[in-house]
């Protein structure tokens, strides 16, 4: 008897909605075929994408529809993954093992080095811990880019009779996957950088808030924690720590640290005054590290490889490794992980491999819904913290979209406008009244029946929305519409009034 | 009180109370959340009606009336709208004959908008409840439609 080939094919959420569940349903029953269903490369555009083993590594098919499955089979006009140059250029450490594992095998989750992180922790101490971490110099990838040693030192000191250690899996941000990437695809290593900082702080207790949108996230996070539980690992100290998976209810606001606890305490989502910050006091007034599934993804790697290995990748200001996540017209949309520095042009002609057939480049956003869009001619702007910073803009979480020549920059100002009015929690007046005038400017622009006045009233009305404003959503809202006016200013002329 | 909703609340009861988790449980398993019930819960919780109130007007997935048998969410978020979100909305609206938030006629459809599903590699994206579509042209609503009874 013949024994089946395998053939490995993703059962992440995105490579399924390009096809690769309605392969498995085709190929569910062919004796010739053991299906293994792993994470996503991230290189999306070849999605569906089928491998299999041979002697020099694994060979891929891309795009695959269920009529390939002869030519697979026989092993003809494959390509070698390693050969592939949009994975062969990157610099993969967070999501080594995408592509290669299957989600919740935890054997092979430690075959490829997982859970190292958390042994090298438990053998020092959590002084050392936080040692280690502020040597590698990791900032918060959820967009703040808040040292992170830091916030573990303020709640490490903080006196209480219990503290929590909460993982932030809202991913608002439009345009961002990589924590659902991880969520799905590697969901013990956000558990693993969850342990480790609970060791660091003394947390007795774990939360993930993942947002309503990600079902099959939740359900793998869900069943990867009772595997961790049942090899007994979700410990600490000889005590269990338990890690429970909340979900979201479709705010935005809810991904801002403190609305996001009061969302877990079960109230309205709004976003409290600071200080205190959730190190001092967080989830039910108790020492809270909020951090999102990113950040804690990248722990377990300094723990086992040291602060110092950390610390030699990328700028001066940007140590470690980013994940851009490209989407929008680019030919090549997908997960890109790389050290802080390329430019933005690199990136988008390297990996995005340029833009999708018919399209001409327009403009490009960089970090969600809240990030500046760059023209053409700013394209040359090195991917780092200190770069975008000094250019009055935002990383975010890592999210670059690209518009092509058919997006009407008036109606995109305007959708922008329409989401954090939508999206305000009502909790200060410049975010919760400015967002809807705004609004309410744009509107008139786009219908025809703005004034030269309705523009330079749009920059007041930034402008106090940026310096006055409780939170980055009413703090940060005006600068995808400002810089729209400011690359495209013909076009919001031509609809004025004359 | 309803005795449905009262064994579901046994189950989610928690010191503190936690009224999201409350609503979401019974949403979960009422597809909405009665009007009527809202005094209720207040007392099965042990916090008042404006608590409740509060928490239900203020989160968008929160639901006071039935949607129809099946929930369409086109993705409005920025890599969706690059690739064409507009469209697909507009043709949905056209063909199913509503605006957005509405149900349509026969009870089938509800139509409704969502910021970001995380599919922004294969957008432009439509959820139709759990189920995930990418890479969608307008042209293939109609297949994708008829699946669903
Ligand atoms: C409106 C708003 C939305 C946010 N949404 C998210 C989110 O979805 N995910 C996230 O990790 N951080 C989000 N943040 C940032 C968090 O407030 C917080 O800085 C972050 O979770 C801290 O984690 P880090 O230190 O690992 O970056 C948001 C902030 C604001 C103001
Ligand atoms: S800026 Fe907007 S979202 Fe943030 S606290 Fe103020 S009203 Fe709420
Ligand atoms: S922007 Fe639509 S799925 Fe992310």
């Amino acid at each position: 008897m013949s024994t089946a080939t395998r053939l490995y094919l993703s059962n992440d959420t995105s490579a399924r909605a390009a096809g690769a569940g309605a392969l498995a349903d085709a190929w569910s029953e062919h004796p010739e075929v053991q299906l293994i269903r792993i994470s996503s490369r991230g290189a999306f555009f070849l999605e569906p994408m089928v491998e299999r083993d041979t002697p020099a590594g694994r060979v891929a098919w891309f795009n695959v529809t269920a009529q390939d499955l002869p030519l697979i089979l026989s092993g003809t006009d494959g390509t070698p993954v390693r050969s592939i140059p949009f994975l062969a250029q990157q610099t993969r450490f967070t999501f080594a093992n995408f592509g290669e594992t299957e989600p919740l095998a935890l054997d092979e989750y430690q075959t490829r080095g997982g859970l190292s992180g958390l042994e090298a922790a438990l053998r020092i101490t959590p002084d050392a811990i936080i040692e280690e971490l502020r040597v590698s110099q990791l900032r918060g990838r959820g967009g703040a880019a808040f040292p992170v040693w830091n916030k573990w030192k303020v709640a490490q000191q903080t006196q209480a009779d219990e503290k929590y250690v909460v993982a932030n899996a809202d991913e608002g941000d439009a345009g961002t996957y990589c924590d659902r990437m991880i969520l799905e695809g590697d969901p013990f290593r956000l558990l693993e950088g969850m342990l480790i900082c609970a060791r660091a702080i003394g947390a007795g207790r774990g939360y993930v808030y993942c947002r309503q949108e990600y079902p099959a996230a939740a359900k793998t996070l869900r069943a990867a924690i009772q595997k961790t539980d049942e090899a007994e690992w979700l410990e600490l100290d000889g005590e269990p720590f338990p890690i429970e998976v909340v979900e979201g209810a479709g705010s935005y606001v809810c991904g801002e640290e403190t609305a996001l606890l009061e969302s877990l305490e079960g109230k309205r989502g709004v976003v409290r005054a600071r200080p205190p910050y959730p190190a001092q006091s967080g989830l039910y007034g108790r020492p809270t590290i909020v951090s999102n599934v990113l950040t804690f993804a990248t722990i377990p790697n300094i723990l086992s490889r040291g602060g110092a290995w950390h610390a030699a990748l990328g700028t001066e200001q940007s140590r470690g490794t980013i994940a851009l996540q490209l989407g929008g017209r680019v030919k090549h949309p997908g997960l890109v992980e790389v050290p802080f520095g390329l430019s933005l042009h690199q990136v988008l002609e390297q990996f995005g491999g340029g833009m999708a057939p018919g399209s001409r480049f327009k403009a490009v956003q960089v970090g969600g819904p809240l990030g500046s869009l760059f023209p053409a001619s700013q394209m040359d702007i090195p991917i780092c913290y200190d770069a975008f910073a000094k250019a009055g803009a935002v990383l975010g979480h890592g999210g670059i979209v690209v518009y092509d020549h058919e997006t009407d920059m008036v109606d995109l100002a305007r959708h922008f406008m329409a989401f954090t009015a939508d999206e305000s929690c009502g909790k200060c007046t410049p975010c919760r009244i400015g967002s809807v005038r705004g609004r309410e400017i744009l509107e008139r622009i786009q219908a025809g029946s703005g004034t030269i006045e309705d523009l330079s009233l749009l920059h007041d009305l930034g402008d106090t929305m940026k310096v006055a404003s409780l939170c980055a959503l009413g703090g940060r809202a005006p600068y995808p519409v400002l810089t729209a006016i400011e690359h495209f200013p013909a076009e919001f002329r031509a609809k004025l009034r004359t | 009180m309803d005795e449905q909703v009262k064994s579901i609340l046994a189950k989610v009861r928690s010191e503190p109370p936690n009224i999201l988790k409350a609503l979401l449980a019974l949403q979960e398993r009422l597809g909405h959340l009665p009007t009527e019930a809202v005094s209720d819960i207040a007392h099965a919780l042990g916090v008042t009606t404006a608590q409740v109130v509060g928490v239900l007007s203020y989160y968008p997935d929160l639901r006071l009336t039935a949607p129809g048998r099946h929930l369409i969410r086109v993705c409005m978020g920025e890599s969706c709208y690059a690739n064409g979100c507009g469209r697909l909305l507009r043709e949905l609206q056209d063909r199913l004959r509503v605006d957005v938030g509405e149900t349509a006629a026969g009870g089938k459809f509800t139509l409704d908008t969502m910021s970001c599903a995380g599919n922004c590699a294969v957008s432009p994206t439509v959820m139709i409840d759990r189920d995930l579509y990418g890479r969608l042209l307008p042209s293939q609503l109609d297949i994708l439609l008829e699946r669903y009874e």
